[in-house]
Parts: structure tokens; C-alpha cells; sequence
């Protein structure tokens, strides 16, 4: 709730008072007409005069799925229409009123414990609670009337009267929503003159910090940890004034999704642990950028200080995280502190490194690659590539003649051709009008925990079914445990198997297949197999399309609309000169003994062992890349930060090599490579579309492969440690050593 | 350092270039013994270590190298000796002494070297900076 618009409501009503009986005398209640509410109620109603047209919070839209169910009430005299079921604060809203509140939060069920939301309507003897109460048809609300403010200030003074004074020394300072509310709605002195409460803190792990002794028992937390985290860590113990938010028993709060309480707490009780005494919330910038560290593409806010990314909170967007982030995505940031590469590098004969100047880097490379044949030439694009620099990486290979270029966790021969093949065709949101979920080979509660929020969200709201192929996993909703191994999936292809049936009966049935299957040898088998489950399914139709492919890293979808696809499979093994662009995760024993290797990235992480030249390049924080998440919408990153030392943009890099090896790349600026990539793949460069693909399956010819008997392995081991940046990050290893099931 | 400044005058001029050569030598002595006061002053410890700033007060003395008239000498001796009074009565500020002493000899001094003809303009950038 934006304090300005309350602030602004404050004042408005303050001019209207009356107040200069009273200005020298100290009395508790300040102004007179709240003293005497009822009187001031009585007195005539003047008509209102002619309204200005107002907007809906926040933007706030209605949806009448059924136009026969409209009704209409009045809001301070406004008249508005709203859909049948909602409650009077969404009323509210939509008549542009924004109603104070601590408890209610438009994701979460609706408790009505705070009382902050209360609002008189006619007829009704006392205030009711705006969130809990229904909106009918003809309710006359009033937000404005001193009842209704008296009642605020009567709940700010209770809620004040355990609260501690410590606002200078609390991480929400500033953006707090009690902080903010008891400046415009509170009274501006309290009666209760005994000792406050006091709470213990509780310990939640290394992620949240707790200061119990601030909390106004609004259960956001409590509701959030059970309906969206799914786990049942959190919980009320006691009663009255013993009341206490808590974990049940001595336990850290074991949920991927852990860090989202932090943002929906109203006051400082739960706040960021790394974060704590880093800032003050008004002396960070904030840029609107793209998360990397799965193949969500999380919108993020990346708070900075100066040249230090101090915190990484959400962004809403309703299409991919709606306002949630995984606790990977909001604290892997201190990484980008650490272990960054800042000069060019040379490792010398004695095998350490020496820094050199670019000039002399970008000779030694040029001068190697000339000496080897262009078929022994691999490039190798990371998990955290932004298009451009994988397009530059592509353009560059080819020029030298080679056509080895490909993307980590892409697999030996990715079917790039068609894009249906590999993207989430459903679309995250669409995954709430699935009915049965079959999960193949993917544990997306680790994978993409945005993705498996959602999976969780449709199984609460509709009772969906969920069947799960892949080894023994903790999913946080009901699920059926088919199999491990790819025998289930053809006796449910055969409709030999009891959940073949479900399958068959849904409306919507979705089928996720994991990308950690793209390693497998036997890969286009198991796709078929699954071909041949949607097909009897009837899971792609023109109105439906439920065959998905989950990816797992931020740069694999734009590698494949890229056709990085390597030319053999035995590229590597075969190579006297590869090109690791970041690519950490590559199987370093692979490459050759007497390969020259050149590691162009932003961390000393695994492949900087190996690394003959290393090229410091700069972190998705810091360089403005194109990324295309999982369901194929292409976002971008903003810098927020300067980049470290003497790094350069990754496809800057690849650009000035060309120049030097003397096959120079037709681009000096973002916008050329741009329209570069719009020749190869046009959906590139539609930002922040969702581009569906246009052909499926069918089209694909059959495959000759057997599938084996090996069960699906998990993709991802450690869910807090994926990738360069990850790994570097100090609280990402405490959550692993604390929080991975073991 | 700075009581032995305080009360400095011009001197006569040099005699010989022997002489000049002694004061030379002799202001560099003082320079270097400054240093460590000069690091106090301007909080220089984690920007930069003692012997570079030595280092970069030699090299600012050795671009003169080529002057042999005596008189020439002690006229730069006198502007040397007024810069280093003004550092070290901390007349200046800590930038000052970054930018002219810390990064100055790399950061303002171009490389216009031969080496960089007949390359692109991107090129040319890109070796200096990553932001253009
Ligand atoms: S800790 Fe925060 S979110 Fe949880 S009940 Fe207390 S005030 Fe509400
Ligand atoms: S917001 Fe309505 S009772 Fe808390």
C-alpha cells in the first residue's frame, strides 16, 4: 500500500476538522468529533457533491465471469459494480479506496484477525471487518466517517501497545507497513502505560531473521508457510497475550520458498537475514531485472548501493512468479561478491596465472586458434549465457569454420527444430487449468520452485491429480508415485498402467518432462513414449496444448532458438581448442590433455582449473542480456551494478576476438547483434512476449531408439547450489549444509 | 615533517649542478619520509602502498631528467617543495592525491602506441573501457 495515497487521505480528512476548541488542551483523543461519534453521525447527511471519477488501487481490474452476478454497492457514495463474492475491501479497491489493513493479503486465505480493515456500513450496528465480509448487493460502505476512523485508531493503539519503539535500529524501517499506517490512520499518542511484552525470537534458519517481540500475530507468515510454501513449519502456540508465532517444535523452516514471508510480513518481525544491518531501504536503487538462476525467469527488483548489490526482492508479474520468488533467486546475491575474475589471464609455464592486458589476452587466443584445424574447435555456451553473447559466440565459431557450438544441459543432440519440442508449451499460468499433472523424470520443487508453486496452487484450488516418473522425491502436494524408470511411462502409453485411465478421463492433462532427460542416451525414445501418452491423452489439441518440457537453466531455451547444436557428439572429447563461455559444469576429464582452453566468465569456479587464458566477462547484475525462460518468453536484464575490475560484456568479449583473429562480426552495438538475432530467431527480440510455438509433434519423424531400463536420475542435486554464482555465495552454502534433505 | 617545512625560505641559487643535484636528492629524502604522514592524512592504506607513492614521486622527478641548467633546478625543486607542503598540510583533499599520484601515471597518461592503427573503433574501445 502505497504511503503517499494514505498520507494524502490523511490530510484530506484533516482539513475537515473542526478542531480549534481543543488546540492548547493535552487530551487523549484528539479530535472532538471522534469523541462524540455518534452525535457527529447523526447529523445530516448532505448530498455528496459530484464526485470525482476515481481509479482502482494499484490498478486493480475486474473480472465479471458471469455478468448476471454483477452488483452493485456504493463506496463513500460511489456507486460501483463488482462480481458476486467479493469482499467489501475488494469493493473497496475497485471504487479507488484503499482500505488499511495487516492481515488480509489477496493471495492468502483471509483470516480477519488484525480488525485494521474496519468500515462502517449502513444498518450494521458496528463496524465491520472489510475483508472478511461479503459485499451485497445495495451495501452503502463508508471508509471516511469518524466511526470508521475512530475504530483505526483504536486498533493502531492496541496493536502500538505491544509493539517496540525500535524502529531506528529495524530492517523495515521505511517500508513498514505498521510504520506507515500508525502515521496515517494512528492516533498520535497511546494510554497504556505498563511494560510491553516480550517474545523470544525464534530461530527459522539462515535465511530469516526474527525479532518475535514485533509481531502483531496477523499469521500472514503462518498462512503463507501452509498454503503456498507447503510446509507445515509454522504456527500460533498460545493464547491472548501468550500468543506467539512459532515453529511447533525446535526446527528450521525447511521450505524453498522460505524468503517470501520477509516481504509479506507487515512489520519487522521477520526479516532478511543477510541483509540485516547491510542498509537502510531508502539509499538502494532499485533495477527491474530477470532472475537467472533457474529457467523461471523470476522478475526481480535488484536493490544496489553504489557498486554492491545489497538484496534481490520480487517483482509481480502475474504471468511467471506472481509476487513470490525462491529463496535461491532472493539470496544467491552475495556470490556476486566473491570469487569474481577481474583481469584477463594468462597461465604461464610454471601453471600459475598472470595477469596481462586485453590486447595481449585477445592475441594469445587469436594466435592459438589459427594454429588448430577448424574441426577442433568447441564452443561451449554456460548455464547463465544471455543471448546476445551466445549469438556472438555462434557467429564467431562459424566464421572460423567450425560448427561445434553448443549449450550446457542441452545434451549431446538437442532437438532444436522444433520449438515445441522444448519449451513449456502450457505456459506457467496455464498450468492452473490442468486437471492431471504427469511429471516425467522432474522434480520441479527443486528444478523451478515458481513452476512448482503453481503445480501446488492448482492442486489446492481444484483437487488436481498429480503422477510423478522419477526416483523417490519430496513433493509438497499429494502425488502418486508411479515409477522411477522409463518402463512406467510405456505401460502408461499402453494403458496397462491404473493411471493411464486418470490420464485419459482429464479435461486438461498436462504432461511436464524434465530437461535432465536431454542427457540421456535414449532420449528420443522416451520422448516418443511420452508422444504417445498425449496422444492417447488428448493432451495437444488446438484449445489445449498440456505436453511441456520443464528446462532447467536460464540460457537453454535461447541456446536452442539459436540452433547452438553441436555438429558431432564426441565434440569435446576430440578438441584441441575449446571456447568455455562460462560453461562450468562441463565434464572437465573430457577434454583433451593437450587442448587449449579458454575460459570466458565471471567466477574462479570449476573451469578456471582447466582455463589456459581466462577472459573475465561480467554477471547477468551487471550487463544488459537477453534471457528466454522455460515457457519461451524472452525478458531482459538491466545492469544495476558497474562491472568488477577489468571484465567486459560477454558479447563485447567474443566481438573484439573476432576483430582480432581476423574474422570480424558484422556488430558494435546491442541493437546490431539484436537485429542479428531477429534474423535467426525472431521471438528473441519480442521482450516480455510469450511467443507459443507453432508447430507440434507431429510433424517430427519417428525415432529409431530403444528406451533403456535405467531409472531417471535427479537433475539437480543440490537446489542452493546450481551454478558459478551460487556456489561462490557464503548463505547459499549455509542453507545447503542446513536445509538439503539429506 | 611539517615543523621542518614550516620554516623553509627560498634558498640562493645553486652554485653548480652538483649542488642541484644534492637538493634534489635531498628533496626526495624528505619526500619519501613524509610518506607514511601523507598515508595518515589521506587514508591512503587500502588505496595504495607507501613504495608506489614513492615510485610515482620518483618518476615525477625523473620526467625533469633531461634539465641540466642549475637554475631551471631549483626553480622545479621550489614548485616540488611547494606541492609537498600543501600535501602534507593537508591543504589538498584525498582525491587530489588519488587522481594525481594513485591512478594518475596509468589512468591519465594515453597509450598512443602504434600497436592500436588500423583497428575499429570498437576495438579501441573496448580495450579501455567496457562502457561505450
Ligand atoms: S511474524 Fe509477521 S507475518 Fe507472521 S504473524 Fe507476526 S507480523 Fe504477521
Ligand atoms: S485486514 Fe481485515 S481483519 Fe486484518
Amino acid at each position: 500500500m502505497g504511503l503517499g495515497s494514505i498520507a494524502s487521505r490523511a490530510l484530506r480528512s484533516n482539513t475537515l476538522r473542526p478542531g480549534h476548541t481543543n488546540l492548547l488542551r493535552r487530551s487523549i483523543v484528539t479530535t472532538t468529533e471522534l469523541r462524540n461519534a455518534e452525535a457527529a453521525q447523526a447529523q445530516p447527511e448532505t448530498p455528496p457533491p459530484d464526485l470525482p471519477p476515481r481509479t482502482p488501487v494499484a490498478g486493480a481490474r475486474v473480472h465479471f465471469p458471469n455478468p448476471e452476478d454483477a452488483i452493485e454497492v456504493f463506496v463513500d457514495g460511489y456507486p460501483v459494480k463488482i462480481p458476486k463474492g467479493m469482499t467489501v475491501l475488494q469493493a473497496c479497491e475497485i471504487a479507488g479506496v484503499d482500505i488499511p489493513r495487516f492481515c488480509y493479503h489477496s493471495r492468502l486465505s483471509i483470516a480477519g484477525n488484525c480488525r485494521m480493515c474496519l468500515v462502517e456500513v449502513e444498518k450494521s450496528p458496528k463496524p465491520v471487518a472489510s475483508c472478511a465480509m461479503p459485499a451485497l448487493p445495495g451495501m452503502k460502505i463508508k471508509t471516511d466517517t469518524p466511526l470508521a476512523k475512530k475504530a483505526r485508531e483504536g486498533v493502531m493503539e492496541f496493536l502500538l501497545m505491544n509493539h517496540p519503539l525500535d524502529c531506528p535500529i529495524c530492517d523495515q524501517g521505511g517500508e513498514c507497513d505498521l510504520q506507515d499506517q500508525s502515521m496515517a490512520f494512528g492516533s498520535d499518542r497511546g494510554r497504556f502505560t505498563e511494560t510491553k511484552r516480550s517474545v523470544v525470537d525464534k530461530n527459522l534458519g539462515p535465511l530469516v531473521k526474527t525479532v518475535m517481540t514485533r509481531c502483531i500475530q496477523c499469521t500472514r507468515c503462518v498462512r503463507f508457510a501452509t498454503e503456498i510454501a507447503g510446509v507445515q513449519d509454522l504456527g500460533m502456540l498460545g493464547r491472548g497475550s501468550g500468543e506467539e508465532i512459532g515453529t511447533y517444535v525446535e526446527k528450521l523452516m525447511t521450505s524453498e520458498l522460505s524468503g517470501n514471508v520477509i516481504d509479506i510480513c507487515p512489520v519487522g518481525a521477520l526479516t532478511s537475514k543477510p541483509f540485516a544491518f547491510k542498509a537502510r531501504n531508502w539509499e538502494l536503487k532499485g533495477t527491474e531485472s530477470i532472475d537467472v538462476t533457474d529457467a523461471v525467469g523470476s522478475n526481480i527488483r535488484i536493490d544496489s548501493r553504489g557498486p554492491e548489490v545489497m538484496r534481490v526482492v520480487p517483482r509481480l508479474n502475474e504471468d511467471i512468479n506472481e509476487e513470490w520468488i525462491s529463496d535461491k533467486t532472493r539470496f544467491f546475491y552475495d556470490g556476486l561478491k566473491r570469487q569474481r575474475l577481474n583481469d584477463p589471464m594468462i597461465r604461464g609455464p610454471d601453471g600459475r596465472f598472470k595477469a596481462v592486458s586485453w590486447r595481449d589476452a585477445l592475441a594469445v587466443v587469436a594466435e592459438v586458434i589459427h594454429q588448430v584445424k577448424a574441426d577442433e574447435i568447441v564452443g561451449v555456451a554456460g548455464k547463465l549465457s544471455d543471448a546476445e553473447s551466445m549469438m556472438a559466440l555462434k557467429d564467431f565459431l562459424n566464421k572460423m569454420g567450425s560448427n561445434n557450438v553448443l549449450c550446457e544441459g542441452n545434451g549431446p543432440n538437442p532437438n532444436a527444430d522444433l520449438r515445441s519440442g522444448y519449451i513449456m508449451n502450457t505456459s506457467i499460468s496455464g498450468l492452473e487449468n490442468a486437471d492431471v499433472f504427469l511429471l516425467v523424470g522432474t522434480q520441479p520443487r527443486v528444478e523451478a520452485a515458481m513452476v512448482n508453486a503453481r503445480i501446488r496452487k492448482t492442486v489446492r484450488a481444484t483437487q488436481a491429480k498429480v503422477g510423478y516418473v522419477g526416483p523417490a522425491t519430496d513433493l509438497n502436494y499429494d502425488h502418486e508415485h508411479l515409477g522411477t524408470g522409463p518402463q512406467t511411462l510405456s505401460e502408461i502409453a499402453k494403458g496397462s498402467h491404473p493411471f493411464s485411465s486418470t490420464l485419459m478421463n482429464a479435461k486438461n492433462p498436462c504432461i511436464i518432462v524434465g530437461a535432465g532427460i536431454f542427457e540421456r542416451d535414449d532420449k528420443d525414445a522416451i520422448f516418443s513414449v511420452v508422444e504417445a501418452i498425449a496422444e492417447r491423452a488428448k493432451a495437444v489439441r488446438p484449445d489445449w496444448n498440456g505436453m511441456n518440457v520443464l528446462l532447467l537453466n536460464a540460457a537453454q531455451a535461447a541456446a536452442l532458438d539459436l540452433g547452438l547444436v553441436p555438429e558431432s557428439d564426441k565434440g569435446i572429447e576430440s578438441s584441441k581448442f575449446i571456447y568455455l563461455m562460462g560453461a562450468d559444469d562441463v565434464n572437465l576429464e573430457k577434454i583433451p590433455e593437450d587442448a587449449f582452453v579458454v575460459y570466458q566468465g565471471h567466477h574462479g569456479d570449476r573451469s578456471v582449473y582447466r582455463a589456459n587464458v581466462i577472459l573475465p566477462a561480467s554477471a547477468f547484475s551487471e550487463k544488459e542480456g537477453t534471457y528466454v525462460n522455460t515457457e519461451g518468453c524472452a525478458q531482459t536484464t538491466v545492469p544495476a551494478v558497474p562491472t568488477v575490475g577489468d571484465a567486459r560484456d560477454d558479447w563485447k568479449i567474443v566481438r573484439a576476438l573476432s576483430e582480432v583473429a581476423g574474422v570480424i562480426l558484422p556488430y558494435d552495438s546491442l541493437s546490431a547483434i539484436r537485429s542479428r538475432m531477429k534474423t535467426v530467431a525472431p521471438n528473441l527480440v519480442n521482450v516480455d512476449e510469450r511467443e507459443p510455438a507453432t508447430f507440434s509433434y507431429s510433424l517430427k519423424p519417428e525415432s529409431q531408439q530403444k528406451i533403456s531400463t535405467t531409472p531417471f536420475k535427479a537433475a539437480v542435486e543440490n537446489f542452493y547450489m546450481t551454478d558459478p554464482i551460487t556456489r561462490a555465495s557464503k548463505v547459499m552454502a549455509q542453507c545447503s549444509a542446513l536445509l538439503s534433505k539429506k | 615533517m611539517a615543523h621542518m617545512m614550516r620554516n623553509l625560505k627560498v634558498q640562493p641559487n645553486s652554485t653548480s649542478l652538483e649542488e642541484a643535484r644534492k637538493r634534489t636528492f635531498d628533496f626526495f629524502r624528505m619526500a619519501c619520509r613524509s610518506i607514511p604522514s601523507i598515508m595518515d592524512i589521506y587514508n591512503l592504506q587500502d588505496v595504495v602502498a607507501p613504495s608506489e607513492l614513492r615510485s610515482s614521486v620518483a618518476a615525477q622527478i625523473r620526467k625533469n631528467s633531461h634539465v641540466s641548467n642549475p637554475k631551471v633546478i631549483d626553480m622545479l625543486l621550489f614548485k616540488a617543495m611547494e606541492e609537498l607542503k600543501d600535501i602534507v598540510d593537508h591543504s589538498k583533499q584525498r582525491h587530489h592525491i588519488i587522481g594525481q599520484y594513485v591512478v594518475g601515471n596509468k589512468g591519465q597518461v594515453q597509450d598512443l602506441g602504434t600497436k592500436d592503427e588500423g583497428n575499429s573503433e570498437f576495438l579501441k574501445n573496448f580495450y579501455t573501457t567496457n562502457y561505450f
